[in-house]
């Protein structure tokens, strides 16, 4: 598990500060039918390798990040402000 | 109903502690909270004259979102003032009830808080000003530095007297 991340906002925290969500997917558009929407909402690849997820940061400026990281090596690649971009690397 | 009268109380109930050349403190005062949108710019030194006779302090609290600090109480027509003053970027409120404000002071500070932050504190990268969310312990805390050997932490009410405690823990081995 990565455990500092690049906080475009607050550079380098600890992991207890980030609450995670999970995997950020593209969201379907509102009438692309139940198929699409049940795999948006339930189902999940679970990658070995390089993953993006929403990471909020709870105890540091409240914004959500999407963290790019590597499940495999723990490598942590970069984190962006899901609103406002502005990629950081570690 | 039965009848019972609302008691004001600090969040912590104690006086100043000194651990050797530490010093711990609840200043008081007032805490308001600053919130605009990202990307908002702070509020200049001069949109702040309503509290100037206060020593407003401005602390960053992430994108768009200020706390001001005042060693005074201030009174309701002064936060309306200013709260007129910001508005429509800036919305006021005021948390001086919500939130506990705590001075570490004296030169190990930086040492004591080490143990419970997880933030590089060395002046080059946290120099004096800096304010920042991020937790002390498992506690969220505002941390700013306004001196060389001198911090304040903002923390909600609940979790002030816990904080105070800690902090006292932390502080033990200097004295
Ligand atoms: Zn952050």
């Amino acid at each position: 598990m990565a455990s500092r991340v690049p906080c475009p906002h607050c550079g380098l925290r600890p992991k207890e500060e980030f609450t995670i969500k999970g995997a950020a997917l593209p969201r379907p558009a509102p009438d692309a039918g139940e198929a699409a929407w049940i795999e948006y909402v339930y189902l999940r690849e679970n990658p070995r390798g390089a993953y993006d997820e929403f990471w909020h940061h709870t105890s540091g400026c409240r914004r959500w990040l999407v963290v790019s990281r590597n499940t495999l090596t723990h490598d942590v690649y970069g984190a962006r402000d899901v609103a406002l971009g502005g990629e950081t690397q570690p | 109903m039965r009848d019972s009268a609302l008691m004001r109380r600090p969040a912590v109930a104690s006086e100043p502690v000194r651990c050797g050349d530490l010093l711990l403190e609840a200043p008081g005062g007032s805490i308001l909270q600053l919130l605009g949108k990202a990307g908002a710019t702070p509020p200049s030194d001069m949109s702040l004259p309503e509290v100037a006779g206060a020593s407003p302090g401005l602390r960053n609290a992430g994108p768009g979102q200020w706390f001001v600090v005042t060693d005074r109480e201030l009174t309701g027509p002064e936060i309306d003032a200013l709260a007129a003053r910001l508005a429509p970027s800036l919305h006021v409120v005021d948390q001086s009830s919500g939130r506990f404000r705590i001075r570490v002071s004296g030169a190990p500070s930086r040492r004591m808080l080490a143990k419970g932050v997880a933030l590089d504190l060395h002046p080059e990268r946290f120099p004096v000003g800096t304010a920042t969310s991020t937790l002390v312990g498992q506690i969220g805390t505002n941390l700013a530095r306004t001196g060389q050997d001198s911090f304040e932490l903002l923390v909600l009410r609940g979790f002030a007297q816990s904080l105070w405690d800690d902090l006292l823990l932390m502080s033990r081995e200097f004295g």
